[in-house]
């Protein structure tokens, strides 16, 4: 590991001045799982690492904001994530997510912030994270903004945000058709931590519309609407459901050169586990879940 | 006495385990001597280039750096080292043979600094073609791995074949001939694997006086004493090695890899320096042969085997280490626990450019056993005859020469296979869509050995043990603390094991083939022996008997009369007032046997049943085992939860290489799974639902109270009984592991395969 200079700011402004004065040359550390591997192995040298773990805005926790509005805050780590009792009943695909993202060590330090700026295609919140409709807020040196997720992610590593802006929090609107029901699945080479070589969540409403969101198959997750009401309707066929999977999974390009998995098995499992997925949804649709 | 209390057949709390798991354990990383630098490797990313210039001033001119030693900078010729051949240098000379084949150390204060001289040290290079493949490296226009003026007088030595072992009895071609045979070919393939020992490799080296003192992660204390006296040209008393306890070994630490590089720079320094590779340079410098065998077989119609035909092409790495011995040792055996009138077994050891393979437990037999005991399972399913029945058909009985030249079936395997079928429930139904599968393997013991014990029986009625061995966590010091409790009278936690240090602890060969609590046990046994009769005779002194009339045995001193003293009363009396101890020595030799084509028969078989109960999720391909039964035939346990235990971590590293574990290759021979990401191996989650580990003990080992070594035998037939279930399950035959969800899927989507050039006469 090469040598750096290590802050720690205890207030938002000098964070986001510091991230804006040092530019490309600092990293933010939050939990550090995706970081800290890449500090050591030399892909990512940076001359300062801030940590935000202290900053109060960036502070960990799950909230009821404005009009429902779920909060979560940056640093909250998978593990609260996935015990949370508001998550488990109205975000049960993002539980499912963050309950499998790493191990039980990872978990405890990995956050939801951290998650989504890594960007990786393969991360596991950000289906689940889409069909909820969740938006990142950011603060940077020209004040606040909200970016909606699916507008968030570039391609592995690269997001929208702004040079200088962190994010502070995500959060989750309350949905205007009534409740989503949201399921998520992943496949990997293992039954133990693991990188998801496919993922994806699907979210259902009362008012028909699928949400479909996978990754892990290009270079970003992607979010995928169904409003012709086939998928959410529980009692439509395989037949009929089969070609609106294929027009949900028609921009879905996995990468030959990957070796978790090859493209092929990659395309014929975002269909099992879109399917899988749907069942799920489904279910907790009827059941209110 | 409890089950607990350290004699022989309890299983009391392992020795050095408290301090194992709760980390106060030093291991080799842990230590360090004053003054100590640190190294780095400096290798080059490519599978075999040419070397044309090093640079090191850029390196130098670093903070903290304080040499970069090259080739250049060794006697000349390049020392080279091996335990078979002796054909690995020091530091790579004129070409990199794998990728990672060190061409220079940097020394520096810190290994931050070491880190970053090895960065900035310049090497010119060009990238030479490389042959990573059996069919690559016997193309007829495949670039040498070996410089043939290595072995000049070996008539292969204008190939990248380095050895050929051939074994035969019978008449293969005539039994081939018999009508009525049901014959089956098939072709199967074994990955590159790596031992993923948690502690990986260390190294330190320091001048010591007028010698040498080396401190490694290393298996064979002694062997390595003596590869850097011959390296270094100095007695085998001016080099002291320090082999602290190893954190898993499995195999890949037996033979000296950087320890000679260290100890030059070290000497030429005249400072202490350690290495400490990553667990990605593990990667590199230690892995298991692939293997690509094709196995034809006949059977008689009521399932006899009538003939074995086999062929293996282990691909072997870059230098011999003792990869011709895994070749040629591992498949000898190949046509199994089974009385085969007509057998051929043709067995090629092939460099290659990669990481030299090893000793890897199993040593050998893994690869080629998961071949036949799937044809035999083909084979089989052909006859329409249950998979143990065929097996029971066929299987040695004990004292049948089974292999004609070499030890006779040695234990009561039937009994193994017969608990192994009960316990998976093999005559019940299985439930739906699961399936099952059942294989058997033997693996040879040591052939040859040689081992010294030194006991002291101390004034107070403690022990000491000097022994060899290294305990890499298979549990030796306990065992060995268990014989000299049990013949001493001492409480266990009375004896003290002392291992690991060459000018202390009397030669032992080797940590390696299971051969510790047979070899070295019988070395402690004679050692606590030859106290036993001192004490005698101070028991018949003190008595006023005949020494006819005491004997000494199992902790006690029994008198003619019957009456019984303890050890301990007898020698502080035998003592008297200048206390002192009484010392025991013990050898076992196990000579080689001129004639025999490994040099010696083995000491014992490790036999293993394993059965294993598996249902596929059709839709991905994913495996799920719910039973794995193994049942292996150790004669005695003499620690009956370390023999459970260590079947069981035998048998779970078998399912990483049946299930998950492989190298992956680009198109010029670079690993491009290197490191714990990408190369999976089973974490506690990817366990089988239930997994059972029992053993059959008849004490008839050649080992103390009738013990055979163990803990390879679990692992040799994970793979074979783990695709006969998947086979069972879905129909579909996979002959190439490991058994990913995605290849599972494949061939699921491609449907049952017929084999390969089968057919019935």
């Amino acid at each position: 590991m090469r040598p750096f200079t290590y802050a720690r700011p205890d207030t938002l402004a000098d964070a986001v001045a510091l991230l804006a004065e040092r530019g490309a040359e600092a990293r933010v550390l939050a939990g550090g799982t995706d970081l800290i591997i890449r500090l050591r192995d030399g892909s990512a040298r940076p001359a300062v690492v801030v940590d935000v773990k202290r900053v109060p805005e960036l502070a960990p926790g799950i909230r009821v904001g404005d009009r429902g509005t779920l909060v979560i805050g940056a640093t909250t780590t998978m593990t609260e994530i996935a015990a949370h009792p508001l998550v488990r009943r109205d975000l049960a695909g993002l539980a499912e997510a963050a309950a499998v993202v790493g191990s039980v060590q990872i978990r405890n330090r990995a956050t939801l912030a951290g998650n989504l700026c890594n960007a990786s295609p393969a991360a596991d919140t950000a289906p689940s994270l889409l069909v909820h409709g969740a938006v990142v807020v950011a603060h940077g040196p020209s004040g606040e903004r909200r970016i909606a997720l699916d507008d968030f992610f570039v391609r592995s590593g690269v997001t929208t945000l702004a040079p200088g802006e962190l994010v502070v929090a995500i959060e989750i609107p309350a949905p205007e058709a009534g409740r989503i029901a949201s399921a998520h699945q992943r496949r990997t080479r293992r039954r133990g931590h693991d990188l998801a070589s496919v993922t994806l969540a699907c979210g259902l409403d009362a008012s028909g519309l699928a949400r479909i969101a996978y990754g892990s198959v290009g270079p970003r997750p992607v979010l995928r609407l169904d409003t012709t009401g086939v998928l959410a309707d529980a009692a439509s066929s395989d037949e009929a459901r089969a070609p609106v999977f294929e027009t949900i999974f028609a921009d879905a390009s996995p990468s030959a050169r990957s070796m978790r998995a090859g493209p092929e098995y990659r395309l014929a499992m975002l269909r099992v586990l879109g399917r899988r997925a749907l069942a799920t949804a489904q279910a907790r649709l009827a059941a209110g879940e | 006495m409890s089950a607990r209390d350290g004699t022989i057949g309890s299983s009391p709390n392992r020795v050095g385990g408290i301090d194992r798991v709760t980390g106060a354990q030093r291991y080799l990383a842990d230590l360090s001597v004053a003054d100590a630098l640190h190294a780095k490797l400096v290798t080059v990313p490519v599978a075999h280039a040419r070397i044309d210039r090093i640079d090191g001033s850029a390196a130098l001119a670093l903070p903290g750096v304080r040499l970069v030693l090259t080739a250049d900078d060794l006697p000349q010729p390049m020392p080279r080292f091996g335990p078979q051949n002796v054909d690995r240098p020091v530091l790579a000379t004129g070409e990199t043979k794998y990728q990672g084949d060190p061409v220079a150390l940097v020394v520096a204060d810190t290994k931050e600094e070491a880190e970053a001289g090895a960065a900035a040290v310049r090497v010119d290079y060009e990238a030479l073609p490389a042959v990573f493949t059996v069919a690559g490296a016997l193309a007829a226009d495949a670039p040498l791995v070996q410089d043939p003026s290595l072995r000049p007088k070996d008539p292969r030595r204008e190939t990248n074949v380095l050895n050929e072992h051939v074994v035969a009895w019978g008449d293969v071609e005539a039994a081939a001939a018999e009508h009525g045979l049901t014959i089956v070919e098939r072709r199967y393939t074994f990955p590159m694997v790596t031992h993923f020992a948690i502690e990986p490799h260390a190294f330190m080296a320091a001048p010591d006086g007028d010698g040498v003192a080396v401190w490694s992660t290393i298996q064979h204390p002694n062997w390595l004493q003596k590869t850097i006296a011959g390296l270094t040209r100095l007695p085998l008393s001016r080099v002291r090695v320090y082999a602290p306890d190893p954190g898993g070994a499995f195999g890949g630490k037996q033979h000296a890899k950087y320890e000679p590089a260290v100890v030059f720079a070290a000497l030429r320094l005249g400072r202490p320096v350690r290495l400490v590779l990553t667990l990605e340079e593990t990667f590199q410098a230690v892995r298991r042969a692939s293997c690509e065998a094709r196995v034809r077989t006949g059977f008689t119609s009521d399932g006899r085997i009538a003939f074995h035909d086999i062929e293996a092409d282990y691909l072997i790495g870059a230098y011999t280490d003792i990869a011709d011995r895994v070749v040629g040792k591992g498949s000898y055996p190949a046509a199994g626990p089974y009385n085969v009138p007509a057998v051929r077994i043709v067995a090629r050891a092939i460099l290659s450019h990669t990481v030299p393979s090893t000793a890897f437990r199993g040593f050998g037999n893994p690869q080629i056993n998961w071949a036949v005991e799937s044809t035999i399972d083909e084979g089989a399913r052909e006859l329409g005859i249950d998979a143990v029945a065929v097996r029971l058909r066929n299987l040695a009985r004990k004292g049948d020469r089974f292999i004609p030249f070499d030890t006779p079936c040695d234990g009561e395997w039937e009994q193994a296979v017969r608990k192994a079928a009960e316990l998976i429930g093999w005559d019940q139904p299985c439930p739906p869509g699961h399936g099952r599968g059942i294989a058997l393997g033997i693996k040879s013991g040591p052939t040859t050995g040689l081992s010294y014990s030194i006991v002291r029986l101390l004034a107070d009625g403690s022990a000491v043990v000097y022994a060899g061995t290294s305990d890499m966590g298979q549990g030796a010091r306990t065992v060995f603390a268990q014989i000299a409790a049990h013949e001493l009278g001492a409480p266990l936690d009375w004896v003290t094991v002392a291992m690991g240090d060459t000018a202390l602890v009397p030669y032992d060969q080797q940590t390696s083939a299971s051969r510790s609590t047979v070899l070295m046990g019988n070395a402690v046994l004679a050692a606590c022996r030859d106290i036993q009769a001192k004490l005698r005779t101070m028991a018949a002194a003190q008595q006023g008997l005949d020494e006819a009339d005491v004997t000494v045995a199992d902790g006690l001193v029994r008198l003619a009369s019957g009456r019984e003293l303890p050890i301990r009363e007898v020698l502080t009396a035998g003592l008297g007032k200048l206390g002192g101890e009484i010392t025991g020595l013990g050898e076992m030799r196990k000579e080689a046997e001129a004639g025999h084509p490994l040099s010696g028969a083995p000491a014992f078989f490790e036999f293993n049943c394993t059965a294993i109960e598996a249902e596929v999720d059709a839709d991905t391909g994913d495996v799920t085992i719910h039973r794995h039964v193994t049942v292996s035939d150790v004669g005695k346990a003499l620690n009956p939860l370390q023999v459970r235990m260590q079947d069981e971590g035998a048998a779970i590293m078998g399912l990483g290489h049946t299930l998950m574990e492989h190298y992956i290759f680009d198109e010029e021979g670079r690993i491009r799974n290197l490191g714990a990401i990408d190369y999976r191996i089973p974490t506690s989650m990817d366990l089988p639902r239930e997994l059972r580990s029992e053993a059959v003990e008849n004490a008839d080992g050649p080992g103390p109270y009738g013990s055979k070594g163990m803990s390879e035998g679990a692992l040799l037939c994970v793979a074979p009984a783990a695709a006969a279930a998947i086979r069972d399950a879905t129909g579909v035959a996979i002959r190439d592991l490991p058994l990913t969800p995605e290849r599972v899927w494949r061939a699921l989507q491609a449907g049952p395969v017929p084999g390969d050039a089968e057919g019935r006469r």
